[in-house]
């Protein structure tokens, strides 16, 4: 080993013996909750689930003109939870819905995620008359009702799964947006900020190299709060007919179910199976973010070991 | 490190209250589940000692309470209630039985129409209801376009009104007309409407009670909420026996039949095959499953263009050809629709008026008839010019994909499962298409801007008007006005018949006219009708103890061609103690799975409240 390539592996490989090391203890820690292990095993079943769809049940079970079954049947052997009005089997199409339900969450969230970091580290940076201006923009959309705003724009844009995507996205982020920027006042309020900028770190520099990487933790968090938010406003819009009428989710399934008359006629095994994937959904996410959370949370991490 | 204790034992509370959250939910879940709900018996109470209201669920909005605007099927309902005709229609076979006229008859040459008119007919406020109410009603729809609006066909023709004496109304007429016994225009007072400034503007919902004569008085209005009537104590053919007539308004049918199973409506209508087979085991529910007089269509824009020649709108070219809509149509398995979009509860779709009328309706013969055949389908566009490309789409002469959209009620769970088979139909013979589910069709329907579009009208027992709907007389005057048009047809041929079968007074020959008509449209294929959905309705046998249906035997009751229903209807004796038909297993498995829901949202709270606590400490 000659002196020239030990000087150029070694701040990487340290930089990377670094990250094992902390995400091993990030994975200690986090192993010691069990709720989020509980949370953690959930979602690795559904995410499974999701991704076999094609293999468990293939892209045929939203075929409406080849459906097996008659119409709303009860369950049975052949259809574990009946089946729709279609005569589709609704377990097919559950296992079908998770794979849109968990896009759409995980993409929802994290693009209202990526607003709220880049908003917040801005203003936070910045300060002054821009922070004002931002934060004043954020908190109008803060005391907008999420819903009322991203009904609005599911409305007026064209009815797909990007559309909700993006309604979902651009109604949520202003809670990232205030927590990162306290995040960043805070960090960028440490000695060797000054000492980085003194040195000649730009803003960029510093926004990226030592902010972002400060927030990192709690945008992590963030984002797995903001996935089972991201599932519950899905299935709202969805439920409310403005998801994509051509996708078969879960809040779509709840939307056909009561379009069939499923609530008043007491056909339970077309309501009960999406509803309760949502919430069993939401629920998952829910566990790992708060445990990711309380693990990465300075404050809070001490007193969890 | 000193808090490393007490937060550690902290945590385990925590849980616990985790857990009782989740257990009083699901107990609260089952106390309401478990039939202690006394909602039924409440209604019942509030009902002995208070008048006896009849309550019947609708959904639709109402478009305009002024008879020269409203089209729709609950605004005309309505107006049939608080207004006379001229003539009504016969319960039980349609013919024209005396309304706001005793007798109606026409000169020997066709063109001059006398009306007596009946003089114990009196509008709520105490006037006389006379000829001149009549003919100033209609002399304001032929000299002004906005109150000609809705009803406007009728009066086209007319060349003067006139009232010689209160009893004695006078038509006279351009060309013979035959619909002269079947004029459902609503009679307006006089003394009332003349104060009115724009007709186009006004909907008549601001003064309460409104001026009528008909069975009914309007009382009240609330957009979306409530239409109240009282009965017309002086109606001349006698008063209703309820006290009161409410349309109560549910958006949701899941809402408006559990809202029946309670008992908290009398009536409901538009119900799902779901909800008709459950309630059919409900006890004191009468389901009542009848032919109905509306026709369900699949339009195809012909081109949308105005009166004055310009064309408007974006309907796709390839549906100005023919072959095309035929072979759109060839490729839409009516039975399927019937056997699973509507599950047995409506009739296969052949001609332009349903079956409910036998005198005018149509059968196309085998030869002419355009049966379900994807294989001939693909022939017709492979003619038109449309053949499959390697991607296995149709693609057009100049390298378009055939890609249609279709305009679909998102109020109508029909369109939107026969548009999942459209989709598929359609998609095998390589063509695409987006199925636009709106609100509000109204927007892109009138400004032309879809391709095709689920259609659908009640017919009356007399044609006339569904026909004229599709002549070029109905096209928008220019491209910004809105036309009496449905679908922006004009077409030579039709047209010609239209105006024969009006001059027509032998009811033989002009339903032989009707019938040709109905052929040429069938051939043109801009109206594909591909099922005559029936009434499906319910009622509370416990609330009405009789009603009339229309025709008398197995008709329907929401939307009659007539006030027979709710004017007929008798209330069930109030000290009625048949238990508790309010308590339903849908209910309880629809609190049950909202039960579910809430122990999640339950738990899901308990981890945010959880979180805060931890953020505060």
């Amino acid at each position: 080993m000659t002196s020239t390539a030990d000087a150029l592996s070694s701040p990487s490989s340290l930089a990377w013996a670094r990250r094992r090391g902390s995400v091993a203890r990030f994975w200690r820690s986090y192993r010691t909750h069990r709720t989020g292990l509980l949370g953690l095993g959930a979602l690795a079943v559904i995410a499974l689930v999701a991704l076999a769809a094609p293999l468990l049940v293939g892209g045929d079970v939203q075929s409406v003109t080849n459906a097996p079954g008659s119409a709303l049947d009860s369950p049975s052997g052949e259809f574990p939870l009946g089946t729709d009005q279609f005569g589709r089997s609704l377990l097919g199409l559950l296992i079908w819905g998770a794979r849109i339900s968990l896009t759409v969450g995980l993409m929802a969230a994290a693009l209202s995620v990526a607003i709220g970091t880049l908003v917040g580290i801005l203003a936070g940076h910045f300060g002054g008359w821009f922070s004002t201006v931002v934060m004043r923009i954020t908190d109008w959309f803060l005391v907008m009702p999420t819903l009322v705003l991203a009904i609005v724009l599911a409305t007026v844009m064209s009815r797909s799964v990007w559309t909700v995507i993006l309604a979902i996205g651009v109604t949520s982020w202003p809670t990232t947006a205030r927590l990162v920027r306290a995040q960043t006042l805070a960090v960028e309020s440490r000695p060797y900020i000054e000492r980085a900028t003194a040195l000649g770190g730009g803003h960029g520099h510093i926004m990226t190299r030592h902010v972002l990487p400060n927030v990192m933790p709690l945008v992590l968090a963030q984002t797995t709060l903001g996935i089972s938010h991201a599932i519950l406003t899905e299935a709202t819009l969805a439920f409310l007919g403005l998801g994509d009428p051509d996708v078969v989710s879960w809040g779509g399934m709840l939307q056909d179910a009561r379009e069939a008359g499923a609530v008043s006629s007491g056909h339970w095994w077309y309501l009960a199976p999406p509803g309760i994937a949502i919430a069993l959904v939401a629920l998952a996410f829910t566990l790992c973010g708060r445990t990711v959370e309380s693990v990465l949370n300075p404050k809070l991490g001490v007193s969890t070991r | 490190m000193d808090t490393e204790i007490p937060r550690s034992t902290r945590q385990r509370p925590r849980t616990r209250t985790l857990l009782v959250v989740g257990a009083t939910a699901l107990a609260l879940a089952a106390a309401a589940a478990t039939p202690l709900n006394p909602a039924p018996q409440q209604a019942k109470a509030a009902q002995a000692d208070a008048k006896r209201t009849l309550t019947v669920a609708v959904s639709q909005s109402i478009d305009s309470l002024s008879p020269f605007l409203a089209q729709r099927l609950v605004s005309t309902s309505v107006h049939r209630l608080i207004y006379e005709n001229l003539t009504n229609y016969d319960v039980k076979d349609n013919h024209a039985v005396p309304g706001l006229a005793t007798k109606w008859e026409p000169s020997p040459d066709k063109l001059t129409w006398t009306y007596t008119i009946r003089e114990d007919s009196s509008w709520s406020d105490g006037e006389q209801a006379t000829a001149e109410d009549a003919a100033w009603t209609f002399n304001t729809m032929m000299k002004d376009e906005g109150a000609a609006t809705a009803n406007g066909s009728f009066v086209a023709n007319f060349k003067k009104v006139t009232a010689p004496s209160p009893t004695r109304l006078v038509i006279e007429l351009k060309k013979p007309q035959a619909t002269m016994a079947a004029l459902d225009v609503p009679i307006l007072p006089r003394h009332e409407w003349e104060k009115v400034g724009d007709f186009s503007k006004f909907n008549n919902d601001k003064k309460f009670p409104v001026v009528g004569n008909g069975p009914f008085v309007l009382t009240d209005y609330k957009v979306d909420q409530y239409v109240k009537l009282k009965p017309n104590e002086k109606f001349w053919r006698g008063a209703p026996k309820f006290d009161e007539l409410v349309l109560k308004y549910y958006k949701d049918g899941d809402a408006a039949v559990a809202a029946l199973q309670k008992g908290e409506v009398s009536f409901a209508a538009n119900l799902t095959p779901a909800q008709a087979a459950s309630l059919s085991k409900t006890e004191n529910i009468k389901v009542n499953d009848a032919p109905g007089r509306r026709f369900y269509a699949l339009a195809t824009n012909p081109g949308a263009r105005s009166k004055d020649g310009k064309k408007f709108g974006n309907g796709h070219p390839a549906l100005l050809d023919q072959r095309v809509r035929q072979a759109l149509f060839a490729a839409t398995d009516r039975k399927t629709i019937i056997d699973k979009v509507f599950q047995g509860h409506a009739v296969e779709g052949e001609g332009y008026i349903p079956p409910r009328f036998p005198a005018y309706h149509w059968k196309p013969s085998a030869g002419q008839k355009i049966a379900y055949d994807p294989a001939k389908a693909a022939a017709l566009l492979d003619e038109a010019g449309y053949k499959k490309n390697s991607a296995g789409k149709r693609v057009g002469k100049d390298g378009k994909p055939l890609d249609f959209r279709i305009l679909c009620h998102a109020t109508d769970p029909n369109d939107k499962a026969i548009g999942k088979y459209m989709q598929e139909w359609w998609g095998e013979l390589g063509i695409g298409l987006k199925v636009e589910c709106l609100d509000n069709v109204s927007d892109p329907w009138l400004a032309g801007e879809y391709d095709l579009a689920f259609d659908g009208w009640s017919v009356n027992p007399d044609p006339d008007f569904v026909l004229s709907i599709h002549t070029c007389a109905a096209l928008p005057a220019t491209p910004k006005d809105t036309g009496a048009t449905d679908n922006f047809i004009c077409d030579k041929k039709f047209d010609q018949l239209y105006a024969q079968q009006t001059a027509e007074y032998d009811e033989a020959k002009r339903a032989g006219i009707v019938k040709q008509m109905q052929s040429r449209l069938y051939d043109t294929g801009y109206m594909n009708v591909m099922a005559y959905p029936n009434a499906v309705e319910a009622y509370r046998t416990d609330q009405i103890k009789s009603i009339t249906t229309m025709p008398e035997s197995g008709g329907n009751l929401w939307g009659q061609d007539g006030y027979w229903s709710w004017w007929s209807a008798v209330p069930a004796d109030v000290d009625d103690t048949s238990g508790e038909g309010g308590s339903s297993t849908g209910l309880v498995v629809g609190i049950g799975a909202a039960a579910v829901l809430a122990v999640g949202l339950g738990i899901f709270v308990a981890m945010r409240r959880r979180s805060t606590a931890e953020d505060r400490e």
